[in-house]
């Protein structure tokens, strides 16, 4: 993809938005990351400081002691990554299946699958509740992987429903005609034409569980609890330890940086997400 | 919803009978049948159970106890000045927090894609806030801009911008919670709309170039109205979630000060479980979850009308 | 809802859940079988090899207790799981587990208004354990202060005992000795009294004394004091005081409500003129203090106070031991708070732990032997030793104790001991603040601190304010009793 080329006001203008973007999401960030490394009395001086003597005091106390932060990156990493998983994988039956399917009421299905997520948190909990209470699903990550689900899958079936109508059919029917089943003829012609689909959809459902405290809050057990209640932790009765909550969302963070390569690798074949937009 | 009948020739299979039902179900069946399931049995149950709840007084202690009292909820809902004034606050939080976000997201997104160097890096860093809980947004934020030792606090004052406390005063609260969840939330639009530049063909672009079409005529007349579609999707991603979520100010500041910054769904969760007044909640849930259907309805309608125009 | 037994509550929530109209009802009450069996022998250890859940706030006691939990696993072979949240979530979770009749949590940090008062009908009865003879007896109940056994322990019925004191924060008058020392003489000739807190200090002289510092010790500290004034329970605690104070009350016969709590608690008397009037002199007292008061709890009051932003506020008294290993340690008095017409007000913020009534019988005896060992003389002296906590002995004979009486006087090494004298003050009946234990609180306590959060936003005057909170009261407790009834 050739960028287009700018004139003069194009080159002038393009670095000062782009710092100016940076600054604004950055500065945050560094701040964050500098004072995950800060002693803790400096952290609340009343004068920002830039230099001081770094420490890994922060670190050291969230991997130490009795609670130790790394079984909630796991129930974080495998509640978000399963959850993931599987929305994707049924999201990409049903979507195909619905973009290929033909019966009157078709779109008010589709409707309703995506107004599964549109419903608010507070009141769906205590349905839920009584749901996982009744299948036992109570504090275990298969619990936390079942709630993501109720917003991840509507999500993912919307969205490769979208990718999958775009695709002109007489490929498939093409190769259906050469003898294959339609199976294959999904598995083999239109999944790989959607791959920048399922790549955005997967990373947006990795967001949007990862991210979640309410549900974690609500149906996980002392086993199974997530990064952010990790974080919501870190305020006590008494104090806000801002040292290893800083250092939280550094390591939270820190990853991310190859999402950008990801995203830049798949997003870039040529599929149009017109798709989604009726063209 | 999706708008696709315009492109896909008529099926060559003879007509289907609706996949749902069990008798023979067709391949399209087979495939959505796995996926409706696992929905149907995590959302039809809460469905009902709500609009059960909003029906009744739901009692907690001893077991969960529903007592009837019909519309008395709905009755209360209606002339409850307090939520109106919550749905208020939601509406301006949601314009602003929305719309910053589409603007932002929207020019992020062109400057991203008109850069050659760098682009890794820079897409790396823009995307970076989106995926920090909100929990630990909100966190920060209050980090950022506490009076005694905020980074942010600190600059507005020295700069001479502002010396009042930030999250105290209830217009410098509201701007700044709106200001941290367009700081959380500008990425995803980005992205989303990025991923439609991308997607663009080449042709019809440097077609225009070679015609000596200027930046921003180019921007106005061919990529923007391509690329409207996925505005729209962004747009609608972002809006069923801008109604519902509320860490970011539970974690700054509470719903105040002076109910300020409590748009519904705080109000919602406070009904629900501070209050244990759930009958009431559901209603208050029910209210947020029509108002977010007819929004998106709204959005699906602009959306299907570009598609017929083409 | 008062007076049930353990069992009258298993049976109601088996029957409750049984009853539950949709298809796919949840099972009978608790687990499918009786819990752990005991082992005869050592009374401490029966229930060996049990694994106990405990669910708390964030708070230091029990963080001291899970940094050093192994005292009580080798006494009884119990291991411990520990759930800390913050309270929204606690209690979120607490009613939840209630209501589904698994439970899941065994012990459970009672909060007295926000647990106790609404749920206490789901928390065991503890004397039942206390006179069991195959159970350890608490050592001493008469040794945990009184005031705060009712309190932290009691609703309504005065024989029936649902928790145990855990901890017991205080809210006092912390002052920069430094500050006042320095400038007692011209604030002595300006103002006309001592400024140095004592026994007939007034909230009118409190505020003079903060006008004072604002405007002539700029050199030492911006501010003359602050205030935990954010639209949050901590507006609500340090509005309190000064309500009493100046013979305002939330309810008739408040000392009784919070003491003991109330089904019926009657009438609001917040529109009565010395409500009124002490709503007036809360207002006059934020509007010199520091600005940023509006956005702060009491963690980000203490924060500012500990940077040197202000020379006095009223703080909860375990925040000593952050105060005294910061840069204004040794600087710091610690007082009673002023009084008011009628009298000094000091808020209890204490809580309890008790036993969840829905867990099974045998896990309940087990959790009776954490609650009692965790409230012990032993684990309470351990705590306040803690690096971790900072604890607030709620039993008597710990502040009699020659080390605890010794760190009275700095230097100090259990900080939270200085305040001792200040807080034994506070927790004299005619000193102490006891807010309303009801059912409805948890709404009252929203209503109050939003109403008063306008207040000092300048949206609405003392008068309409205190009139607001007393419909607000009104309907709320009204709801509540609609539920209640069910």
């Amino acid at each position: 993809m050739t960028p287009s080329r700018g004139g003069v006001g194009s080159r002038i203008g393009l670095p000062v938005v782009l710092g100016v973007v940076l600054l604004w999401t950055v500065v945050p960030l560094a701040w964050m990351v500098l004072s995950s490394f800060k002693p803790a009395d400096e952290l609340t001086a009343t004068t920002p400081t830039l230099s001081f003597t770094p420490t890994l005091d922060h670190y050291d106390a969230l991997f130490s002691g009795g609670n130790n932060i790394g079984p909630y990156i796991r129930n974080s990493l495998v509640a978000a990554g399963v959850s993931t998983v599987i929305a994707v994988t049924l999201g990409c039956l049903a979507g195909y299946g619905l973009a290929r399917s033909r019966f009157r009421g078709k779109d008010h299905v589709a409707f309703w699958i995506i107004s599964q997520r549109m419903a608010p948190i507070a009141a769906v909990i205590l349905p839920l509740f009584v749901i996982f209470r009744f299948t036992g699903l109570l504090g275990s990550t298969w619990g936390l992987i079942v709630a993501y689900l109720t917003f991840n899958l509507p999500f993912a079936i919307w969205i490769m429903n979208a990718f999958f109508a775009e695709l002109n059919p007489s490929l498939e029917e093409a190769a259906m005609i050469d003898g294959a089943s339609r199976w294959s003829a999904f598995r083999d012609v239109a999944l790989p034409l959607v791959l920048p689909g399922i790549a955005t959809t997967a990373i947006l459902c990795l967001v949007f569980s990862w991210n979640d405290y309410a549900f974690a809050v609500t149906f996980s057990g002392p086993d199974s609890q997530t990064l952010p209640i990790a974080a919501s932790q870190l305020v006590t009765q008494t104090s806000i330890d801002w040292g290893q909550l800083t250092a939280i969302g550094t390591i939270v963070v820190a990853p991310m940086i190859l999402v950008g390569l990801i995203v830049r690798k798949w997003l870039v074949t040529g599929l149009t997400l017109g798709a989604v937009t009726g063209e | 919803m999706a708008v696709t009948t315009q492109k896909a020739p008529p099926a060559t299979e003879a007509r289907h009978r609706r996949p749902l039902r069990q008798r023979g179900l067709s391949f399209e069946g087979k495939m959505l049948a796995p996926a409706l399931g696992v929905l149907a049995a995590v959302s039809i149950f809460p469905f009902i159970y709500i609009i059960a709840m909003s029906l009744s007084l739901v009692g907690l202690i001893g077991g969960i106890s529903f007592d009837w009292v019909g519309l008395d909820n709905w009755t209360r809902l209606f002339s409850d000045g307090a939520v109106w004034a919550s749905w208020l606050r939601s509406v301006v939080f949601f314009v602003l927090t929305v719309g910053l976000e589409m603007l932002f997201g929207i020019g992020i997104a062109l400057a991203i894609y008109e850069t050659r160097r760098g682009r890794n890096v820079v897409t790396s860093l823009v995307l970076m806030p989106m995926f920090m809980a909100p929990v630990i947004v909100g966190l920060l934020g209050r980090f950022l801009t506490d009076s005694t030792y905020g980074l942010y606090a600190w600059a507005l004052d020295e700069i001479g911008i502002y010396n009042g406390d930030i999250l105290g005063n209830t217009t410098s609260a509201f701007l700044a919670v709106t200001l941290m969840d367009v700081w959380e939330w500008t990425p995803l639009v980005a992205l989303i709309v990025l991923a439609g530049l991308t997607s663009m063909p080449r042709q019809v672009l440097e077609a225009a170039e070679m015609d000596g079409a200027s930046y921003w005529s180019r921007l106005r007349d061919i990529v923007l109205p391509m690329i409207s579609g996925v505005i729209i999707v962004a747009l609608l991603i972002r809006s069923m979630d801008a109604i519902r979520y509320f860490d970011i100010i539970t974690n700054t500041t509470n719903g105040g000060p002076a109910d300020a910054t409590k748009i519904v769904p705080i109000r919602l969760y406070e009904t629900a479980f501070r209050f244990f007044d759930l009958g009431y909640a559901a209603a208050i849930g029910l209210s947020m979850l029509a108002v977010t259907i007819i929004m998106a309805n709204l959005f699906l309608r602009i959306l299907k009308q570009r598609g017929l125009a083409r | 809802m008062t007076g049930l037994t353990r069992r009258e509550v298993m049976v109601r929530a088996g029957a409750g859940a049984a009853a539950l109209a949709l298809p796919g009802a949840l099972s009978a009450c608790g687990g499918s079988d009786e819990g752990p069996t005991p082992v005869p022998g050592d009374e401490w250890r029966q229930f060996a090899g049990t694994t106990l859940n405990f669910i708390s706030e964030n708070t230091a006691p029990t963080s001291a207790i899970a940094a050093n939990v192994k005292p009580f696993t080798d006494l009884t072979g119990i291991e411990i799981k520990f759930s800390q949240l913050e309270l929204s979530a606690l209690v979120q979770k607490v009613a939840l587990d209630f209501a589904s009749g698994i439970g899941s949590y065994d012990v459970i940090y009672a909060d007295p208004y926000q647990v106790l008062a609404p749920y206490h009908a789901a928390l065991a009865e503890l004397t039942a354990f206390n006179e069991d003879p195959n159970l350890p007896k608490i050592q001493d109940l008469g040794d945990f202060i009184p005031t705060q056994l009712d309190a932290a322990g009691r609703f309504v019925d005065r024989e029936r005992l649902y928790a145990l004191p855990y901890d017991a924060p205080t809210l006092i008058w912390m002052y920069r000795k430094d500050i006042f020392e320095k400038h007692r003489g011209r604030m002595q000739d300006d103002l006309g009294f001592d400024p140095m807190p004592n026994d007939r200090s007034t909230w009118q002289q409190f505020y003079e004394i903060s006008d004072w510092i604002r405007k002539n010790a700029k050199d030492d500290v911006p501010y003359g004091s602050g205030h935990q004034a954010k639209q949050h329970d901590s507006l609500m605690n340090d509005f309190s005081n000064v309500l009493w104070a100046y013979g305002g009350d939330y309810f008739d016969n408040g000392t009784d409500v919070g003491r003991y709590g109330s089904d019926a608690p009657g009438e609001p008397l917040l529109d009565r003129p010395e409500s009124i009037e002490g709503a007036e002199m809360y207002r006059r007292l934020v509007s010199i203090a520091h600005p940023a008061s509006t956005g702060w709890d009491w963690t980000g009051l203490a924060e500012a106070f500990m940077a040197g932003q202000l020379a006095m506020a009223a703080e909860w008294h375990e925040f000593a031991a952050g105060i005294e290993s910061s840069k204004i340690a040794g600087k710091v008095g610690y007082a009673r708070l002023p009084r008011g017409p009628k009298r000094s007000a000091n808020m209890y913020g204490g809580t309890g732990i008790g036993i969840n009534g829905v867990a099974p019988e045998n896990q309940q005896k087990a959790a009776w032997l954490f609650v009692n060992w965790a409230t012990s003389p032993e684990t309470q002296l351990s705590n306040l030793k803690s690096e971790v906590g900072g604890g607030t002995p709620t039993r008597e004979s710990i502040y009699e104790l020659p080390e605890v009486k010794a760190a009275r006087k700095p230097p100090s090494d259990m900080p939270n001991v200085l305040t001792t004298d200040a807080v034994f003050e506070a927790w004299q009946p005619e000193n102490i603040g006891l807010r309303p234990k009801i059912a409805a609180w948890n709404e009252c306590d929203t209503v109050i601190f939003t109403e008063l959060s306008k207040m000092l936003a300048g949206s609405q005057s003392p008068e309409s304010c205190m009139r607001n909170a007393k419909d607000g009261f009104e309907s709320a407790i009204e709801r509540a009793e609609a539920l209640r009834k069910q």
